[in-house]
């Protein structure tokens, strides 16, 4: 094996060092953080942000964004129930929501890329409004309670000690790493981030590819709307509010460029980690939720701002 | 008294000397012609007068007095603009606002808007075109939006405007009137340097013409004392075509035809043939090839590969009829700069298949890699490491790996060092050895005689001639590019 410089062991291990410091630091403040089950809890509760940012990580290898996810989410979350409720097998209701999160993605690569809008930002904006808006209309505003317990477990089981939301995001992970990292159509995308003109001047198919990596990212939505119902016990019109951002949040942490080409799957999962253990963390401190939020903006400035300088370290040096 | 005088102006890039002590002068309400072909460092010495470049040597006067020029501010300031070939416009605003751009007038920090309007009507009436200034940009020609840079040019109260072939992407009519208002420039007391090789404007609108060659002065003389023969000969050097002439190689072509297109645009490109294409900037060489690619989408004219029709409508069509394109712009269209090495060359391969073959990429590009010298870390290195010959070369690896058959090359050796440009050479002799077909576009004419069997001359987006390897010379060549007939 060639050793690998530094600066690129920094670059591809940055985010888990960060997490692994930030372990270590909350678990000498408090007691309670290093325990197994608090870990496995944190996991829990990262698992819905990991999910819907394993889609926005491949949107963002093709230099786009997402915006509509959270919305999805609502919309998702909401006719799952209403199909569960109208006697609908659980796992027809599962397939469903992925489906209607694919088909809403779909959308928003079609429109991108047939409809020439002319960027991402455009087409996911208006689904973002369009799905919340719809989603509060077919539900009249109100949770859906009540689903049945083959269900819940996607949001709620566990399985010997571990949550079934983990075991969702694993298995998502694997899938999305072997894509990105084993076939043509993965790398194709980081083609496309890294220099759309040199890779449809290679034969690369833009607006298929574009398309498949909208409609993926409308997948993971449904996908972490099953897990989010399944916890809550209801498909309620305002699940994911917000969401996007977060996984935004998770995928920039986990070491991806907002100017496409870079990111990994690793890495988002780190991502979504460390802003669950900064949560869970500052919980267990006793810090109010709202200079939660506060710490956690910094992070986020300050994990791409430390990127920054390494990168520009590095082309000096 | 001169204008501008430069002396003994010496550049070198890493060692390699592209101006050797030039002189120059530019007196006052004079349009003076810099003339040369491509690398013969006009560009590099209008950059250094533009304050882009400093010099390495040597000095400049201004009015007789000597200054330095460090930044593009301090040409600014002098009283030099350079009006470039791709316009610097904000096209969203007025014709005004962009000709203050940078320079509102303004009292108190108000923009004074009434002033704006009528002070650019006036310069753009001096100019002899009337275009209304409250017009946004983005809704004129490129003739009145080059004429809004003069107008910002003389709004900055410059005395020296360079102007760098101005009228590539004009038409005729609108190059006329680009001549009036160079008359009216020079009315005005402005001089201009007029970056140019068409014979025909050089004789039109200018009063002195200097030309270069390989980083050197040949000549500064009265234009109506020069003659067309005398200013091509003197850009291309007499010893230069003698040795052009002894380099020539020969691959025979063999039968079968690999690439036509019929119609009023009739190109035909054998298998183990180089067909060169030639042609002043804007011609549409470029068109021409990213149109054979499948680049600009459907394609309406019959395009025969290896003697059958084909429909090519993406360049994933292209590369499915054995074609490969090395694009002009080998950072902006031929390669992923943040991708490996392997993953670069890989690309084109990897069509119709779902999962990768590491291995056989790797291996298959470390192949490459030796044959083509490509001189790299190792496989795994990103690309924007390479130096510009190796990079190029990367392009090349891709379309070999990918076993293209026909090769359309777009100035392939475009900011490369000498060294690789000679292995460039044997690549695309190999290439055309083995049966390839190659079609070669190229502004070195030197290039285009050395490598090709025949050279299909453009003027205008249209084939203006065709040269066999023994008819061919760089005047007739320049002859036919320019708008001579055959």
């Amino acid at each position: 094996m060639k050793k690998t410089p530094p600066a690129l062991v920094l670059q591809r291990f940055g985010p888990l060092l960060g997490l692994v410091i930030l372990c270590a630091t909350l678990g000498v403040l408090s007691d309670h953080f290093l325990t197994f089950e608090n870990l496995i809890n944190v996991f829990r509760q990262s698992s819905v942000n990991a999910l819907v940012a394993l889609g926005q990580l491949v949107v963002i290898i093709t230099a786009g964004i997402d915006l509509s996810v959270g919305s999805i989410m609502g919309l998702s979350c909401v006719l799952a129930a209403m199909m569960l409720k109208s006697g609908v097998p659980p796992a027809v209701a599962l397939a469903g929501s992925l489906a209607i999160g694919a088909a809403l993605g779909a959308v928003n690569g079609t429109l991108l890329t047939k409809l020439r809008l002319p960027h991402p930002f455009i087409p996911t904006l208006g689904m973002m409004n369009v799905a919340r808006g719809l989603a509060l209309v077919i539900s009249g505003g109100f949770p859906i309670s009540e689903l049945p317990a083959s269900f819940r477990f996607w949001g709620a089981g566990t399985v010997l000690w571990v949550p079934a939301p983990v075991i969702v995001v694993i298995f998502f992970c694997v899938i999305f790493h072997v894509f990105l990292t084993r076939t043509t159509v993965g790398r194709d995308i980081y083609a496309i981030g890294g220099n759309p003109q040199a890779a449809r001047l290679s034969g690369v198919p833009l607006d298929a590819r574009l398309i498949l990596v909208y409609t993926l990212s409308g997948m993971m939505a449904g996908a972490a709307a099953i897990v989010l119902a399944g916890r809550m016990n209801s498909g309620f019109p305002l699940a994911g509010s917000g969401a996007e951002l977060d996984a935004i949040a998770a995928v920039i942490i986990g070491g991806a460029s907002f100017f496409g080409g870079v990111g990994t799957v690793g890495g988002t999962l780190v991502g979504a980690l460390i802003m669950g253990v900064l949560r869970n963390g500052l919980n267990l401190l006793n810090v109010s939720a709202s200079w939660q939020t506060v710490v956690i903006g910094v992070v986020i400035v300050g994990a791409v701002l430390v990127d920054v300088i390494r990168k520009r370290a590095a082309e000096r040096g | 008294m001169s204008l501008l005088e430069l002396r003994g102006i010496t550049k070198a890039f890493g060692g390699f000397r592209v101006l050797e002590g030039v002189d120059f002068d530019v007196r006052p309400s004079e349009v003076h012609a810099l003339a040369g072909e491509n690398g013969a460092g006009k560009s590099t010495l209008m950059n250094i007068v533009s304050g882009v470049l400093p010099a390495d040597s040597g000095t400049i006067l201004w009015e007789g007095r000597e200054v330095q020029i460090r930044t593009p501010r301090d040409a600014q300031n002098l009283g030099i603009a350079f009006v470039h070939q791709e316009l610097a416009l904000a096209p969203e605003l007025t014709a005004a606002e962009n000709i203050f751009l940078g320079r509102h007038p303004a009292r108190r920090g108000w923009v004074r808007w009434g002033e704006i309007y009528s002070r650019a009507g006036e310069l753009l009436r001096e100019l002899g075109q009337d275009i209304d200034p409250r017009r946004k940009v983005i809704e004129l020609s490129l003739a009145q939006r080059q004429l809004i840079e003069i107008a910002r040019a003389l709004a900055f109260h410059s005395r020296l405007i360079i102007m760098d072939e101005p009228t590539a992407p004009l038409g005729s009519k609108d190059a006329e009137g680009l001549f009036r208002t160079i008359g009216a420039l020079r009315e005005r007391g402005v001089s201009v340097i007029y970056i140019s090789h068409r014979m025909r404007e050089i004789y039109e609108v200018t009063d002195r013409v200097t030309v270069m060659r390989d980083g050197r002065r040949v000549f500064t003389k009265p234009t109506v004392e020069t003659t067309t023969d005398e200013l091509v000969r003197a850009m291309i050097g007499e010893e230069l075509k003698a040795r052009m002439t002894a380099e020539v190689t020969s691959c025979a072509a063999e039968p079968g035809e690999a690439l036509r297109i019929d119609g009023e645009f009739d190109l035909v490109v054998h298998h183990g043939e180089v067909v060169g294409l030639a042609g002043l900037a804007g011609a549409g060489r470029t068109e021409l090839l990213e149109w054979l690619f499948g680049a600009e989408g459907n394609s309406v004219r019959p395009i025969f590969v290896n003697g059958l029709p084909v429909k090519i409508r993406s360049p994933r069509d292209a590369i499915r009829h054995g074609m490969g394109l090395v694009p002009d712009d080998r950072k902006g269209k031929g390669l992923v700069l943040g991708a490996s090495l392997t993953d670069n060359i890989a690309l084109p391969g990897r069509r119709d298949r779902l999962f990768l073959r590491t291995a056989d990429e790797r291996r298959s590009a470390g192949e490459l890699m030796g044959e083509l010298r490509i001189r790299a870390v190792s496989l795994d290195q990103q690309l924007r490491y390479l130096s510009g010959g190796n990079q190029q070369k990367a392009v090349l690896a891709k379309w070999l790996s990918a076993g293209s058959t026909i090769f359309l090359l777009d100035e392939p050796t475009r900011g490369v060092d000498v060294r690789s440009k000679g292995e460039i050479y044997d690549i695309i002799r190999a290439l055309c050895a083995r049966g390839c077909a190659v079609l070669l576009a190229s502004s070195e004419l030197e290039e285009l005689l050395a490598l090709s069997d025949r050279i299909v001359v453009m003027h205008r987006g249209r084939i203006a001639g065709e040269l066999t390897r023994a008819d061919a010379t760089e005047e007739r060549i320049l002859h036919l590019a320019t708008g001579g007939s055959n």
